[in-house]
C-alpha cells in the first residue's frame, strides 16, 4: 500500500458509516413507529408496544392480500421458468446469433415504465378475447415481463460458465438424447443461476405496485396495494406492516445468499 | 452435432410460448400506445403532441419530470462516488456488509418508502421537529417538488453504488504506483489517469439513475395520493381514476417518457462499450 | 563505495516478518537479480526501494543519499511491473511521455526523448496505438520504454516476463540486458526463474524465508551452492542426505551431498548402475539411473542417437572427486 493510502483510513471508515446511516434511517423511522405507542409531535415515541404487529398478523385482509401476492409472485416465477429455459437452452445450444437480438429485447422492459405499458394493457385486456384485466392472470403475465430480464441474464452467464457445448457433446457420445442431456446434464448446473435470478425476481415482484393498483387495484388486492389502501389507517398500523413486509423479502434475500454460498 | 431439421423444427417451436407472451404483455401494449398517440379528435396525426408541448399543465409535468429526475441523479451520484471510493478503501468486512445493506435496501423503494420519508420527515414526521429545534430548517414540505428530490435521491444512492462499485474496484493500484514512480502527485494521477477512465462509467451511472427517477410511479403516487403533476402521474391519471379519461393524450404522454428512456439507453449502451472496466 | 547501498532493512506485516537483516552492496550499471521462490521477500524487498512499501528499519542509500524518508516521486527510480500498468486511456506516446510531462519538459524535448525511448525498444510505429491494442510483449516494452525515458538512476524490474509466453520471454530478456549494458543502467530484476537469473545477471542474490541464502556471480552460485536449498533451486542438482551418499560413494559421509547431473560420466570403470529410463530435453539426454541403491539423474550431450542407453541397460559410472560438494 503506498503511503498515499495510509492516510486517514478513519475518514474512509467514517465515510462508510455515513453512507450506512443515511440508508438505514428511513427504515429505523418505521420500526420504531411500529414498536411504539404513540409518537406524534415529538422526537422520539411515547411507549414501547407489539400491539400492532398482533393486530397486523391477525388481520384476515392482511393476510390474504400477503396470500394474494405470494400467489402471483410464484405464479409469475413459474410461468418464467416455463418459457425461459426452453428459450435460454434453444438460443445457446441452436441459435447463438439470436443471443444478440435478445439483449436488445430484455431492455424493453427497462426502457418501457410500467406506466407506459399499463396504458396499452388497459385497452387491450378490457375486453375481446382475452378480458383478463382486474384478474390475477394480467398480472402474472406483466410480472414474467419484468422477471426476463434478470432471469435471461443470470442464466446466460451460467449456461456460458458450464460450456453448455461441451457438456451436450459429451452427454450426446455418451448415448443420450439431446431431451434427456438437457434434463439431466444441463438443468442441475444451472442451480446456482436459478437460484440467484429466482430471488432476484421474486424480491423485485413482491414490492411491485404499479401494474397492481393500475391493472387489477382492489379487485384483487395484492400486499403494495393493501398496504396503499391502508394509508389512512394508525400510522403504526401501516409501519408494521412495512416492517413485515420487509422482513419477509430480508428472508428471502438471506436464503438466496445463503444457497449460493453453499453452492459454490 | 446433430443438427438435423427436425431437431431445429423442435427448437423453433419451443420459442413460440414464449413469443406469444412476449408480444401479448409487453409489445402489444407498447404497439398500441405508439399507434393510438396518433390518434387524435381529428383523425390521425401530431394533434396530441402539439397539445402536450403547447399545454402549461402538460409542459409543467415534463419539466417537474425532468427536474426531479436531474437533481435526484445529481446528488445520488455524487453520494455515490464519495461512498464507492470510501468503500474501497476500507476492510472487506465492513464493505461487504455495507454493500449487502445498501443492496438490500434497493428492495424498499415504492409504497413503503414514501410511508417511511412521512414518518421521518412529515410536517410532524421526527426527523422535521429536530432539524427545527436545531434550527437547521424552517419549514420543510416533504409532499413539494424539493421533498420529491429528497426521496427520490435516497432510492438512487444503492443502485448508484452498485454501478459505480466495479468501475472503482477495475482502478488498478499499479497504475498509481507506476505514476507516483514517474513523478506524479496524488492530484496529478487523478487528473491524468484516475477521472479519465472513471468517465465512461460515472456518465453511464448517471445515465441510468436519470431513467430510474423518470420512470418511477409508486414513491411519488405514495406520497402524494396523486396529486403532483409529473409525467407518470399525468398519464396513469387519464386512463384510470375517476375524472377525464383519455387514453390517446395518455398515450402521447407516454411516448414522450419512451422517447426518453429509449435516448437514455442507446446513451448508457454506447458508453458502456467506452468503459474500461467492461470486458470488451 | 558502492552505488547502492542497503543496510540493516527490514519489514514485518504484523507478526508476520517479511525480511530482516538485509545488507546488499550494488556497484554502478550492475544487473543484480534477486532470486527465489514465491513469498521469500524478494517482490516486497524491490517495493521498498522503490518506496511504495514502507521499511521498519535500515537504509537505502542510493549515491549516499537516504531513500528511505522520500516519497517515491522523488526518488528517481525507474520501475516495470509484471502487469505492466499501462495508462488505458493513454496511447503509446502519451504513456511514455507522462514521466517527462511530471516533470515540466518541454515539448520539443519531450517528443524527441519518447521518439528516442521506443526507437530503443523498436515501438516507433506503435506510437498512437492504445494498451488494449497491444500484445503483452509490446506492452512490456512500452512499459520499459516509459521507464527509460525519465533517465532513472536506478531500474527496477518485477517479474516482467513472468505473463509472457516462452518464446517472447527469451527475446525480450535479451533486449532488456542489451539496453541496460548500453546505458549502463544500475538494475534490479526479480525472479523465481533460476534459468532467467543465470543468463542476465551480472550477480545473484539468492533468498529464502526473508533472508539472503547467498550472493555471488552465476558460475559461484550454480557450481558451488552455499546449502541444501541453493543446490536444490539452482540447476538439477541430485541431491542426496549422509546416509544415501555413503551407500553409493562406499566410504562415510556427514552431511548432504549435492552432484551435478553433468558431472558424472557413463562409461570407463567406476560405480555400476543400471538405467531406469530416460528423457530427450533436446540437446541434453537426461538418464535416471539406480546405483547401490540410489537414483540419480545423469545428463549427457545428445550426440547422436547410437549413443543412446536403453533400459535396463547395464552401464558404469564415474563421479569426481570435485563433482561432490557438500552442503548443509
Amino acid at each position: 500500500m503506498s503511503p498515499a493510502e495510509k492516510r486517514s483510513p478513519l475518514f474512509h471508515q467514517l465515510v462508510v458509516y455515513l453512507l450506512f446511516l443515511i440508508l438505514l434511517l428511513p427504515l429505523l423511522g418505521t420500526l420504531v413507529y411500529s414498536l411504539s405507542t404513540s409518537w406524534s409531535a415529538t422526537i422520539l415515541p411515547s411507549g414501547f408496544t407489539f400491539k400492532w404487529y398482533v393486530a397486523l398478523w391477525s388481520d384476515a385482509r392482511f393476510l390474504a392480500a400477503f396470500g394474494r401476492s405470494l400467489l402471483v409472485c410464484f405464479g409469475a416465477l413459474a410461468l418464467a421458468l416455463l418459457l425461459i429455459l426452453p428459450l435460454l437452452f434453444v438460443v445457446n445450444y441452436h441459435f447463438p446469433k439470436l443471443d444478440g437480438v435478445m439483449n436488445v429485447l430484455i431492455l424493453l422492459p427497462f426502457a418501457i415504465p410500467p406506466v407506459v405499458s399499463s396504458v396499452g394493457l388497459m385497452q387491450l385486456f378490457a375486453a375481446g378475447p382475452l378480458p383478463i384485466l382486474g384478474t390475477p392472470w394480467i398480472l402474472i403475465g406483466c410480472y414474467f415481463t419484468i422477471a426476463l430480464p434478470f432471469m435471461y441474464r443470470a442464466i446466460t452467464n451460467n449456461l456460458q460458465a458450464i460450456n453448455l457445448r461441451d457438456l451436450m457433446d459429451a452427454a450426446h457420445l455418451l448415448g443420450a438424447s439431446t431431451w434427456r442431456a438437457a434434463f439431466m446434464v444441463v438443468l442441475p448446473n444451472l442451480r446456482k443461476g436459478l437460484m440467484v435470478s429466482v430471488f432476484l425476481s421474486f424480491s423485485f415482484l413482491f414490492g411491485e405496485f404499479v401494474f397492481a393498483n393500475l391493472l387489477v387495484g382492489s379487485r384483487y388486492e395484492t400486499l403494495q396495494v393493501y398496504l396503499y389502501n391502508m394509508r389512512n389507517d394508525s400510522g403504526h398500523f401501516t409501519s408494521a406492516l412495512v416492517i413485515s413486509y420487509f422482513m419477509f423479502v430480508l428472508l428471502m434475500t438471506w436464503a438466496a445468499n445463503r444457497l449460493n454460498k453453499d453452492k459454490s | 452435432m446433430k443438427s438435423s431439421i427436425s431437431s431445429k423444427g423442435w427448437a423453433l417451436l419451443c420459442l413460440v410460448p414464449f413469443a406469444l407472451f412476449f408480444v401479448a404483455f409487453q409489445i402489444a401494449p407498447l404497439a398500441w400506445v405508439a399507434s393510438n398517440s396518433l390518434n387524435t379528435p381529428q383523425g390521425w396525426g401530431l394533434g396530441n403532441f402539439q397539445q402536450a408541448f403547447s399545454s402549461p399543465f402538460y409542459r409543467q409535468a415534463m419539466r417537474h419530470s425532468l427536474e426531479v429526475a436531474f437533481w435526484s441523479s445529481l446528488f445520488g451520484i455524487v453520494i455515490a462516488i464519495i461512498g464507492s471510493y470510501s468503500l474501497r478503501q476500507v476492510s472487506s468486512r465492513l464493505r461487504d456488509f455495507v454493500m449487502a445493506f445498501s443492496n438490500m435496501t434497493s428492495n424498499f423503494s415504492g409504497v413503503p418508502l414514501a410511508f417511511a420519508f412521512i414518518i421521518l420527515l412529515g410536517f410532524n414526521g421526527a426527523l422535521t421537529i429536530l432539524l427545527k429545534q436545531m434550527g437547521v430548517i424552517e419549514d420543510f414540505n416533504l409532499y413539494s417538488k424539493t421533498g420529491l428530490i429528497v426521496l427520490y435521491t435516497y432510492f438512487q444512492i444503492p443502485l448508484g453504488v452498485l454501478l459505480l462499485y466495479p468501475a472503482f474496484d477495475a482502478l488498478r493500484e499499479d497504475w498509481r504506483e507506476s505514476a507516483e514512480l514517474l513523478g506524479a502527485s496524488n492530484w496529478q494521477f487523478w487528473r491524468h489517469i484516475g477521472l479519465p477512465v472513471l468517465t465512461p462509467a460515472l456518465l453511464g451511472t448517471f445515465v441510468i439513475l436519470l431513467a430510474n427517477a423518470l420512470g418511477a410511479y409508486a414513491t411519488v403516487y405514495a406520497l402524494t395520493t396523486g396529486n403532483f403533476n409529473i409525467l407518470p402521474i399525468r398519464i396513469a391519471a387519464m386512463v384510470s381514476g375517476d375524472i377525464f379519461l383519455d387514453p390517446n393524450m395518455a398515450s402521447a404522454l407516454a411516448m414522450v417518457l419512451v422517447g426518453l428512456m429509449t435516448l437514455i439507453t442507446i446513451v448508457h449502451q454506447w458508453l458502456l462499450r467506452r468503459s474500461y472496466h467492461v470486458a470488451r | 563505495m558502492s552505488f547502492l547501498h542497503i543496510r540493516n532493512l527490514h519489514k514485518s506485516y504484523g507478526p508476520t516478518q517479511v525480511f530482516t537483516d538485509i545488507n546488499i552492496e550494488i556497484g554502478q550499471g550492475q544487473f543484480i537479480t534477486l532470486l527465489g521462490p514465491s513469498g521469500c521477500g524478494k517482490s516486497t524487498l524491490l517495493r521498498c526501494i522503490a518506496g511504495l512499501t514502507a521499511v521498519d528499519g535500515g537504509q537505502i542509500l542510493l549515491d549516499g543519499q537516504d531513500l528511505v524518508p522520500m516519497p517515491p516521486q522523488k526518488r528517481g527510480i525507474g520501475m516495470v511491473f509484471q502487469s505492466y500498468a499501462l495508462f488505458p486511456n493513454m496511447t503509446v506516446a502519451q504513456n511514455v511521455a507522462f514521466g517527462l510531462r511530471m516533470q515540466k519538459v518541454p515539448t520539443a524535448e519531450t517528443n524527441q526523448r519518447v521518439a528516442e525511448a521506443l526507437e530503443l525498444v523498436e515501438l516507433n510505429d506503435y506510437a498512437g496505438r492504445y494498451p488494449h491494442q497491444l500484445s503483452g510483449g509490446q506492452c512490456q516494452r512500452v512499459a520499459l520504454a516509459r521507464s527509460l525515458v525519465t533517465r532513472p538512476r536506478l531500474l527496477l524490474l518485477d517479474e516482467p516476463l513472468s505473463a509472457l509466453d516462452a518464446r517472447i520471454r527469451k527475446h525480450l530478456r535479451e533486449q532488456i540486458r542489451a539496453i541496460q549494458r548500453e546505458l549502463g543502467l544500475t538494475t534490479i530484476f526479480v525472479t523465481h526463474d533460476q534459468e532467467e537469473a543465470l543468463v542476465l545477471s551480472d550477480r545473484i542474490v539468492l533468498m529464502n524465508g526473508g533472508q539472503i541464502v547467498q550472493s555471488g556471480d552465476a558460475e559461484t552460485l550454480y557450481t558451488a551452492p552455499a546449502d541444501a536449498f541453493a543446490a536444490g533451486f539452482i540447476g538439477n542438482y541430485n541431491l542426496l542426505d549422509a546416509d544415501a551418499a555413503s551407500r553409493l560413494l562406499l566410504r562415510p559421509v556427514n552431511s548432504s551431498v549435492a552432484i551435478r547431473p553433468e558431472a558424472i560420466q557413463i562409461g570407463g570403470l567406476g560405480i555400476e548402475g543400471t538405467i531406469l529410463s530416460h528423457s530427450l530435453l533436446g540437446n541434453v539426454v537426461r538418464y535416471r539411473v539406480e546405483a547401490r541403491g540410489v537414483e540419480l539423474l545423469v545428463d549427457v550431450l545428445n550426440r547422436s542417437a547410437a549413443d543412446l542407453h536403453r533400459e535396463g541397460q547395464s552401464v558404469s559410472l564415474a563421479i569426481g572427486a570435485d563433482a561432490i560438494r557438500e552442503v548443509a
